[in-house]
């Protein structure tokens, strides 16, 4: 059970990143950088798939979905704070 | 795909990450701005630290009841655990991929980016021969100023 939630999220993150970075590196990158940057978005994109369309038969879909929800809490409490602390450092 | 949430545990996962995203985020500027920080933004971070601190101690006893402040039925162990292990292995693979991503850009030879540039320009330049040019045109600036100065001495002499 929570060896295949480590793996499904671990993939997620990767998808993540693989996204956002490929995104970046293929718009400001240039020749084979650029190059480079559409291979992550491929990357991303395929593994987005196997979460989406393979992945769910392998990981329990009830328990991967309730990890995303728990990650994009984490990650929005995480927003939260850090705005906590702008508005306690700007104020000052 | 099944992507109905109303089976989802949101009290169990999203609420109690959220608490423990604003704990760590606040623990963790607390921490730098204390360090780091001088007067009274060296004050604000020992206030974030304190409430970072308050509040992941709060949702830890919560979930695993080991203080005793709190009800520990708000969240249920087995559930906080699957939160906690899936936003670290998430994270955990944010990372990793960043790691991937450093590597591939390391490896793959870039100098072809640098071959677009045209640097043409810059190897036809005679940097000596530019340098005086610069040097005449300064002497040659100091010089008028030096004779305007002059013509206004001899002006308020008269």
């Amino acid at each position: 059970m929570n060896t295949e939630l480590i793996i499904s999220m671990g993939l997620v993150g990767v998808m993540l990143s693989m996204l956002g970075m490929g995104l970046l590196i293929a718009y400001y990158g240039s020749s084979k950088t650029r190059n480079v940057g559409f291979t992550f978005l491929i990357v991303g994109a395929g593994l987005a798939y196997y979460l989406a369309e393979i992945g769910m038969d392998a990981y329990p879909n009830q328990s991967f979905m309730n990890g995303m929800l728990a990650f994009v809490g984490g990650m929005i409490g995480g927003i939260i704070g850090i705005i906590v602390f702008l508005i306690a450092i700007i104020k000052s | 795909m099944d992507m109905s949430t109303h089976n989802l545990d949101i009290m169990a996962f999203f609420v109690s990450m959220l608490i423990v995203g604003i704990g760590v985020a606040l623990l963790a500027t607390g921490i730098f701005t204390s360090y780091f920080g001088a007067g009274k933004s060296q004050k604000i971070g020992f206030v974030l630290l304190f409430f970072g601190a308050v509040t992941l101690t709060l949702i830890i006893d919560m979930a695993f009841g080991t203080i005793g402040v709190m009800p520990d039925d708000v969240f249920l162990r087995p559930a906080f655990e699957d939160a906690l292990v899936s936003g670290v292995s998430a994270l955990s693979g944010m990372v990793i991929g960043m790691f991937v991503i450093l590597f591939v850009l390391m490896k793959v030879d870039t100098v072809e980016d640098l071959e677009d540039l045209d640097l043409d320009d810059l190897e036809d330049l005679d940097l000596d021969e530019e340098l005086k040019k610069l040097e005449e045109e300064l002497k040659q600036d100091d010089d008028g100023e030096e004779a305007e100065n002059d013509d206004g001495n001899s002006e308020e002499k008269e």
